[in-house]
């Protein structure tokens, strides 16, 4: 039996299908998001804000849904982030496209789509669309990003050539990633735990591989306390395993570990082997044999100063005594994912007891700080106080919460937090080169023409003067350190504006392309910064002005200065880095690690106002069609945030506040603290327009009866 | 193939609180667990239609695990407070009915859950600060040296499970044997880090309560038959006690992944109890006394310890173990060869008694941290409930032993409670919103919700058609008869109030706990004379209550911001 659908119908059933997820996934957005509740088959409940969990959770059976879910699980296993903004901006999207084909249906749209849309009716290809939006997702894209957005990121590094974190600038990154992943009232608390947690572990040297370790060790690294309030949570130092000793000898001083993965006692017959037995004697000298060498090891083990035994496996009662006897302390039945991780903390592989035994020297222990049980709620945990030989200093975490459900929504929000962090800590390559010559014609396009702001000429016949700017990158590095060091000692000065936040608005290194608005502009923040804070900021006025002669030191610095309320500290001076991106950006693109946005849809904001401008100046009608449709589609992610504001924070305003500001080139206020990856909100975007492609492409759905082949299910354990 | 069925959709309803169902169903839990609460709760008879076990408590812990709920947001409520009972013992009806007070409240208002959560979390936190805080009007501290408040404590638990069937007396004698058996289980001579040692409750069905007692030690329980193999010792030392761990029935250990063959006419067996008879010289010649054996004995071996005037104990479990570890000293053996001297441990005495129609063979240790409990009740429900009860009651009394304070009980301190939050949200709202979005006049309405909440909690203590008051000075809660008199000479209608901390002859003034009143200063920095004199009060343990609150509060919070529920119904 067969049940097709027009092509036509398919934007529309996929536009039916994305309104319901949307109606779901748009109340537990954002930071007034409330939160779902799902029952699992096996009658447990979980409380979820997680837009992964949720559609998952809803088991759905249309297929064009069943596309969808696929799509946002795969993009969530990359990044674990922007479930909920998938389902949104793609529902926009599919809305646009409607519109598109529908046009008597919606007045709103603009003239010029209208007019496009017809031709795009005619053809009524929607193979051409996702032809189009391929083309944008490879070629335009990247370009607009490296172009125009890249001259408003911040990053989260306090040094970027060291990749040194700040506290506060995590912090503001964390608060704004849990708003939207745990309960209102939970959420401050997580993200402290969380950066308490980061800070804990991490030392200077920290590296990408720390974040792997705990992202794929992340299970180990918690445990859930039920019963108690969720305030009881705490950072734990050591790791804790979830079992009890099997043997508990207290020892202090000099504790050595060893690891094992098969029994210490040996066994009469190996596998594959023939014992035979000929005589009763001969039993009684090999079990006596037996005895013996357990002992004879467990000794050795002592007289090696070894106090701790963790096994995966079960030992014998033999060994377990010996134990005792020895004062070795003994943990069984690890599972390997905790053997792996404790090897990776320290280094130290597996101890196999010796065939022909030797006073040796074993040379596979490792020295443990302290090993003792921990008690939570009443249940016993093995404590162990490793000595980290990588750069990850082990500490754990204990999640406390009322209910299995919320603990289990803290620690996925946790897990999510560290691989967003991993793919923050990326450079993210752009399919883009600055060097493309004019035979293309969209590329020429990017060689700006004009306007009042001030902006970047990516000139490639300008390689020469790359080596004198680098030179003056080093430079600035002494120069920066002045007001940094001078906000610090005010640090304790309570600001009365809520946020102030100062953009120097980027100028080429290239002095001959800066235009008269940049300087304007670079005065007017200047006089704004002294008029606020002159008493205290005076010397700092002054360090601007020495520096302003020098002209490109400042354009590098970028000052935000945000009120934390009640404690008042100023937040760090984070450094632009558009001189490291733009130094770079001459040869091949890419995204920087650590590039962050403030939160509050600024980012959408930023694209839309770009693909606009962009679009205008496009020839091609089939671009300017699909970046007005993507330009507009963004819109919808900031109008959801800001759908309870009303007055001067409603939406309307904010939008028309942003663009008021790209157009005079002023620097964009964000009425939120909080920052954002953007390597996320990129690669959400292109996850989004990959996804629509494929929605697009499809003509004809054609449902089979019959019962799933196990290909089928292989596909399907992907889910989620 | 059978696994590759494919999964049927879920179920998914926004706005669930709405739903008339969840609101039926919310109020039916509390209708339950409110005529469960107090002293004069209602008892709560669970059986299910085919016969069996048949239940009949008014404890959370026994109530809740019993309940079949289905409805996903009444399952978050039952599994939270199970969660507490389960760590904190006590306040679990506490906890139950503030959080469906605290729910059924604010849904009235209309207000938006973002509002509701924020500002109940402030007041939460408002509580929780006062109760810590040295000013705290409701909670008095713990004497260790003298057993006055501690008995108190013990009997206010007692008193409010009315399952346990018991009268007067036996509330005191019971009260006294659980602070004894918790004194045992404290060390003597303890430096810095204390290590509690258990106090076992040994069950005996049938007999009158008074019969109860505490013993130092433990008690195994055994046939009369057996006691009677068991040949007395006399001895003016200690016995040597050697506790094995591993099987001494002569079973081959494992042999590993790989085959053994035995040759014709080997036998196994015989080598094995050669082995075994090796190990029970040894054991004589190492002139131990007793040998206990986790698992079981080889008759055998049994045979010739008996006959070397040895006690050969079996088939002791895998629960007694670790109690017999800690009171004799011993590392448990799991070797059949050479045992090393240093795994003996001893006890002082054994000796052989009979409670009931129950044998039992006694350990005396030398040094007590173990003890048992032989807790007696008519029935096997009113058993059942009595041990949760001393389960519930030692463990506050850790807990307590942790943090030395009490609160005063009987329903003063929500109703204390209720009037410093109103207090405080009157007149110093400021200090609470800070700077949050929220108005002043939500505010208040939050905080009536909430301080209702908290009293309608203690208005459920009254199950007779009483009425219940409050003092205008101390905050503290007094009921009155439901056929008194309706005249206003209010002190001679009321004696004390429900701590029992104040009596009624004080110039105080009252109003009904229903009726709207002016916000009042309680009064703070409870008088510590004003304890000492109050021999018989009512007290809640401090930790629990403290948790029960946060608990409640946290998860009312969670059913509120709940926008949708998706049912797997798979």
């Amino acid at each position: 039996m067969l049940s097709s659908m027009a092509a036509t119908g398919s934007v529309k059933a996929a536009l039916q299908v994305a309104e319901v997820l949307e109606a779901i996934v748009s109340c537990c957005m954002g930071p007034e998001g409330r939160q779902v509740l799902c029952t699992k088959p096996t009658g447990e409940v979980l409380l979820s804000r997680n837009g992964g969990r949720l559609l998952e959770a809803l088991h759905l059976q249309h297929p064009i849904a069943r596309m969808i879910v696929d799509c946002v699980s795969s993009h969530l296993k990359k990044t674990g982030d922007g479930a909920k903004t998938f389902i949104i901006f793609l529902c926009h999207l599919l809305r646009g496209l409607h519109a598109v084909t529908d046009r008597e249906k919606d007045p709103l749209m603009c003239e010029n789509i209208q007019t496009h849309g017809r031709h795009w009716k005619n053809c009524c290809q929607w193979k051409f669309i996702s032809q189009a939006l391929v083309t944008f997702q490879t070629q335009i894209l990247d370009g607009i990003m490296d172009q125009y957005l890249s001259r408003h990121f911040l990053s989260i590094f306090s040094s970027v050539k060291e990749r040194t974190l700040c506290r506060s600038s995590l912090e503001l990154l964390l608060e704004a990633y849990f708003c939207g992943r745990v309960g209102r009232n939970n959420h401050k608390f997580i993200s402290q735990l969380m950066c308490d947690y980061f800070f804990k572990c991490m030392t200077c040297k920290t590296g990408i591989d720390v974040f792997e370790l705990v992202d794929d060790y992340f299970v180990e690294l918690n445990v859930g306390v039920t019963g108690l309030p969720v305030s009881d949570s705490r950072i734990i130092a050591g790791l804790v395993l979830q079992k009890d000793f099997s043997v508990y000898c207290p020892a202090d001083g000099d504790i050595r570990m060893v690891i094992v993965t098969e029994t210490i006692q040996p066994l009469f017959s190996t596998s594959g082997s023939e014992f035979i037995l000929n005589s009763e004697a001969q039993f009684q000298t090999s079990q006596f044999w037996i005895m013996e060498k357990t002992k004879a090891i467990m000794k050795h083990l002592r007289s090696q100063n070894v106090k701790l035994l963790l096994s995966s496996v079960k030992q014998p009662d033999l060994v377990i005594y010996y134990a005792g006897v020895n004062g070795i302390s003994v943990v069984e039945c690890l599972s390997s994912e905790e053997v792996s991780l404790i090897r990776r903390i320290i280094g130290l592989s597996p101890f196999v007891p010796p065939q022909a035994f030797s006073q040796c020297e074993i040379s596979n222990t490792a020295l443990v700080k302290f090993c003792k049980p921990l008690i939570l709620r009443s249940k016993r945990y093995v404590h162990l106080g490793l000595i980290g030989t990588c750069t990850f200093i082990p500490h754990c975490v204990v999640l406390c919460g009322p209910v299995r459900g919320l603990i289990e929504q803290h620690e996925d929000a946790l897990h999510g937090a560290f691989k967003m962090l991993r793919q923050l800590f990326k450079d993210l390559d752009l399919n883009y080169m600055t060097q493309t010559s004019d035979q293309n014609g969209t590329s020429s396009l990017f060689i700006y023409k004009n306007s009042g702001e001030s902006y970047q000429a990516p000139d490639t016949g300008k390689g020469s003067i790359q080596r004198p700017y680098q030179d003056t990158v080093v430079e600035n590095k002494d120069e920066l350190e002045k007001p940094q060091t001078y906000l610090k000692v005010h640090s304790n000065l309570v600001i009365s504006d809520v946020e102030l936040e100062t953009y120097i608005p980027y100028s080429t290194p290239t002095d001959t392309f800066q235009t008269d608005e940049t300087l304007k502009c670079l005065s007017l923040e200047r006089n704004r910064l002294t008029d606020d804070y002159e008493p205290l900021l005076k010397n700092n006025s002054t360090a601007y002005s020495t520096r302003g002669n020098k002209r490109i030191d400042i354009s590098y610095e970028n000052l935000q200065v945000t009120n934390i309320t009640g404690k008042g500290s100023m937040l760090p001076v984070s450094c632009k880095l558009q001189n490291m991106g733009a130094s770079q950006s001459y040869l091949s693109s890419s995204m920087p690690a650590g590039c962050v946005l403030p939160v509050g849809g600024n980012f959408e904001i930023l694209l839309h106002y770009y693909l606009l401008n962009y679009a205008k100046k496009c020839h091609q009608s089939e671009e300017t069609m699909v970046s007005m449709i993507i330009a507009n589609a963004l819109l919808g992610i900031p109008r959801v945030l800001y759908k309870s504001k009303t007055g001067k924070y409603s939406f309307p305003h904010i939008y028309i506040r942003a663009v008021h500001a790209l157009k005079t080139n002023q620097p964009l206020v964000s009425s939120q603290t909080g920052l954002e990856s953007v390597t996320g909100k990129y690669q959400l975007l292109t996850s989004v327009l990959q996804c629509l492609t494929k929605i697009l492409t499809i003509d004809l759905v054609i449902t089979v009866k019959r019962h799933p082949q196990k290909v089928h299910n292989q596909d399907s354990e992907d889910e989620l | 193939m059978s696994r590759l069925e494919a999964k049927k959709p879920s179920l998914c309803k926004s706005e669930p609180l709405t739903s008339e169902r969840v609101r039926t169903t919310l109020s039916v839990l509390k209708r339950i667990v409110t005529s469960c609460y107090g002293p004069s709760g209602r008892l709560k008879q669970l059986h299910n239609g085919f016969g069996g076990y048949v239940c009949t408590t008014s404890q959370s812990s026994a109530l809740l695990s019993h309940l079949l709920v289905t409805h996903p947001i009444l399952k978050i409520l039952t599994t939270s407070v199970q969660n507490h009972v389960s760590s904190f013992s006590d306040c679990g009806l506490f906890t139950a009915i503030l959080c469906c007070n605290l729910i059924e409240n604010v849904q009235r208002l209309g207000l938006t859950p973002t509002t509701v959560i924020r500002l109940n979390k402030h007041l939460l936190s408002l509580c929780i600060s006062y109760l810590k805080s040295e000013t705290c009007g409701c909670r008095i501290p713990v004497d260790f040296s003298s057993t006055q408040i501690l008995l108190c404590l013990v009997r206010s638990i007692l008193t409010s499970k009315p399952a346990c069937m018991l009268t007067r007396e036996e509330t005191e004698h019971v009260s006294a044997l659980i602070l004894r058996a918790f004194l045992l289980t404290i060390p003597e001579n303890a430096e810095g880090h204390i290590i509690l040692g258990k106090s076992l409750i040994v069950a005996l069905k049938d007999q009158r309560v008074i019969d109860s007692t505490v013993l130092p030690g433990i008690l195994i329980e055994m046939s009369e038959v057996q006691l009677m193999r068991l040949l007395p010792i006399k001895k003016s030392t200690a016995l040597k006690v050697a506790l094995f761990c591993t099987t001494l029935s002569g079973d081959i250990s494992d042999t590993g992944e790989g085959t053994v063959v035995v040759s014709y006419g080997v036998s196994l067996e015989n080598a094995v109890l050669d082995q075994l008879l090796n190990l029970g010289r040894q054991l004589v010649s190492d002139h131990v006394d007793l040998v206990l054996c986790q698992k079981v004995i080889h008759p055998s071996l049994k045979q010739f310890l008996n006959m070397h005037r040895v006690i050969a104990v079996d088939r002791i479990g895998v629960t007694l173990m670790e109690p017999l570890t800690k009171m004799t000293g011993t590392q448990p053996i799991g070797s059949l060869g050479s045992i090393s001297p240093n795994s003996y441990g001893s006890v002082k005495d054994v000796c052989t008694a009979k409670f009931g129609s129950k044998h039992f063979f006694h350990l005396i240790p030398n040094e007590a941290t173990i003890c048992s409990l032989l807790l007696c009740n008519r029935n096997d429900t009113a058993w059942d409930e009595l041990k949760l009860t001393c389960q519930t009651a030692l463990h506050v009394l850790q807990l307590t032993l942790k943090e030395p304070w009490a609160l005063l009980g009987g329903g003063c301190t929500e109703t204390h409670l209720a009037a410093y939050i109103r207090h405080k949200t009157h007149n110093d709202p400021k200090s609470i919103l800070k700077d949050d979005e929220c108005t002043q006049t939500e505010l208040q309405l939050i905080a009536e919700a909430f301080c209702s909440a908290l009293e309608s909690v203690v208005g459920s203590l009254e199950h007779d058609g009483g009425e219940i008051l409050t003092d205008m000075k101390y905050g503290h809660l007094w009921s009155v008869q439901a056929d008194s008199p309706c005249v206003a000479n209010w002190p001679d209608l009321l004696s004390h109030c429900g701590c029992g901390l104040y009596n009624s002859q004080e110039e105080l003034s009252w109003s009904f706990l229903r009726s709207t009143r002016h916000p009042f200063v309680p009064q703070t920095c409870l008088p510590l004379e004003a304890v000492g004199s109050a021999s018989n009060l009512t007290l809640d343990c401090l930790t629990a209550k403290l948790s029960g609150l946060q608990v409640a509060v946290e998860t009312a919070n969670l059913i509120l911001d709940l926008s949708y529920v998706i049912e797997d119904k798979n």
